[in-house]
């Protein structure tokens, strides 16, 4: 199944928001843990990540610092802050939404 | 051979050149780049497989740099002398910046003291001493920023500190000829020992040498900037004080010339080395401005001289411009192949270094003939004797050049080739200037 391009654009967000919820993190586990969580289904032009943190960073939902990652490389770490928080929830809010109208009976035909 | 070092280099410079990015971005993809290719290594695939696919799945670079700009507003020279992101590099440019201004300070008093003892900045000790008042500041910068090796410090040391008691033990008689000789040639020959500081233990190495060629090109340019941007000053100061009748001269004599001079070559130096990446993006966009402007105007001065019969060459300031100007079209060219992909397919611009090079072989020619002209009409002079070893230096290097590149064309060599006999022959020319620094003035007496 491939997840259209509009689809993964728009998840992006929350999806960022919610991995940084559970626990700081840099950008490559972020692309891993997104992979692993939707069995490989959500695949991500992996660059693409990056203007995206920055732009959140930006809107003061999350912040960043310099540590190193497993394989000992410097790297960005980005911390979820009371905003983004707050923003999740929104998002979530609004995902279910979308999600609740789409399994709602009325498109069923036979009826 | 696969080499995974240099395509992840020269990925990111790619990153940079779109002048979208700020360092730390660049470090960022480079990272997450280095961590898929480690982990697709381990899982058993080649480097060359692995770095295709991450930079496949990093995706397209330009697409990344376009969403990039929308975030990052800033512009490109921001970046100059602002702290970097990451505490230990922050900690690294303090010490730097601190390094700087001290050895400007150093370096500008050095060159006050001799005005002291009544040595004015025209008198030729002060002139033949030029060197020693900035580069030993440069080479102790560059030894303390790269890993030099003892062995090699000990070296650098004893050829500053033996040539400076040389020159200076020689006497001069008038009309100091061979003095001012030495004044010309020291600089060059000590900025090539420099490029061993510069170096460290890869000062031997091809890439290395054309990293100090590189680096050469880009102090002339940034320097010709700080430089320009001083003499601005200087009439903005002589302007405003003259507003309020205070004659600012005394001042700029005493004081300014000497630490305005020395700091703006130690900056140029500290900026070329660490803000590397900057001039890197417009550094080889100048050299391509200018070698078809140079071109134009070397065969337009050929063309005038053959039609009016006059030749240039009979006067000998002339001929020291000449040089120059030589000299110059020579470090262009240079800069450009530095510059260059070893990667890359033949382009336009190698076939306008090639008319360049030939170009500059016939004026050298014509040069050279004016020489030794003079030389057979006049006798023997030492400058005369030290214009035609530049010339004939050059016109060897010109030449060589030459062959090299139409070989190249003709798919006969490597690209390779072209720098590692340019990077051998920078030997050559430290040997002949210090050749006319320690010979010379001994055949001619110190006249």
């Amino acid at each position: 199944m491939d997840i259209s391009k509009d689809l993964i654009a728009a998840s992006a967000t929350p999806l960022i928001l919610a991995i940084l919820k559970k626990q700081d993190s840099y950008g490559y586990e972020i692309i891993k843990k997104i992979k692993k969580a939707s069995n490989d289904e959500i695949v991500w032009t992996e660059g693409m990540l990056y203007p995206v943190l920055h732009r959140l960073e930006k809107n003061n939902f999350i912040k960043s610092y310099w540590g190193k990652s497993e394989t000992g490389r410097r790297c960005k770490f980005y911390y979820l802050k009371e905003e983004g928080l707050l923003e999740l929830e929104n998002y979530k809010k609004q995902w279910e939404v979308v999600h609740s109208t789409l399994s709602a009976e009325i498109y069923d035909d036979d009826e | 051979m696969f080499d995974l070092e240099l395509n992840i280099t020269s990925w990111s410079d790619y990153l940079r050149s779109s002048g979208k990015l700020d360092e730390s971005d660049v470090i960022e993809l480079e990272n997450h780049l280095r961590e898929q290719i480690d982990e697709l290594t381990e899982n058993g695939l080649s480097e060359d497989e692995a770095f295709l696919i991450s930079v496949k799945r990093l995706g397209n670079v330009n697409l990344i740099s376009e969403e990039y700009s929308k975030v990052n507003t800033d512009t490109l020279w921001k970046q100059l002398l602002i702290d970097p992101v990451d505490p230990d590099a922050k900690k690294k440019s303090r010490r730097d910046i601190l390094l700087v201004v001290l050895f400007s300070l150093l370096a500008g008093t050095v060159a006050k003291i001799p005005t002291f003892f009544g040595l004015n900045m025209d008198s030729v000790v002060y002139f033949r001493n030029l060197s020693f008042y900035i580069l030993p500041f440069i080479a102790l910068f560059f030894i303390i920023k790269h890993h030099v090796s003892k062995k090699l410090i000990g070296y650098i040391t004893t050829i500053f500190v033996l040539t400076g008691v040389i020159i200076n033990l020689y006497p001069s008689y008038d009309p100091n000829h061979t003095a001012m000789l030495t004044g010309i040639h020291l600089p060059i020959m000590l900025w090539l020992v420099t490029g061993v500081a510069y170096l460290g233990d890869k000062w031997r190495t091809k890439k290395g040498r054309m990293n100090f060629i590189r680096f050469t090109g880009e102090s002339v340019i940034y320097g010709s900037l700080i430089m320009l941007g001083l003499m601005v000053l200087m009439m903005f100061i002589f302007a405003i004080f003259e507003s309020i009748a205070i004659d600012a001269e005394g001042f700029f004599e005493n004081y300014f010339i000497y630490y305005a001079g020395t700091a703006a070559a130690i900056i140029t130096v500290y900026l070329v080395e660490t803000k590397k990446s900057i001039v890197e993006n417009f550094a080889p966009i100048l050299a391509k401005i200018f070698s078809p402007l140079f071109l134009i105007v070397m065969l337009t001065f050929l063309m005038a001289i053959i039609f009016t019969g006059n030749s240039p060459f009979v006067e000998r300031d002339f001929l020291i411009g000449f040089d120059l100007m030589l000299v110059l079209v020579l470090g262009m060219v240079l800069y450009t192949i530095s510059a260059r992909n070893i990667y890359d397919k033949i382009n336009i611009f190698d076939y306008l270094n090639t008319a360049l090079i030939v170009v500059a072989i016939v004026v050298d020619g014509v040069a050279l003939s004016g020489i030794l002209f003079r030389l057979s009409e006049y006798g023997i002079s030492p400058n005369k004797l030290a214009a035609l070893g530049e010339n004939v230096l050059l016109l060897v290097n010109l030449a060589a050049l030459l062959w090299l590149y139409i070989r190249y064309f003709l798919k006969k060599i490597e690209f390779e080739k072209i720098e590692i006999w340019q990077t051998d022959y920078l030997t050559v020319y430290a040997i002949w200037m210090a050749i006319v620094v320690f010979v010379f003035p001994v055949v001619f007496r110190f006249n």
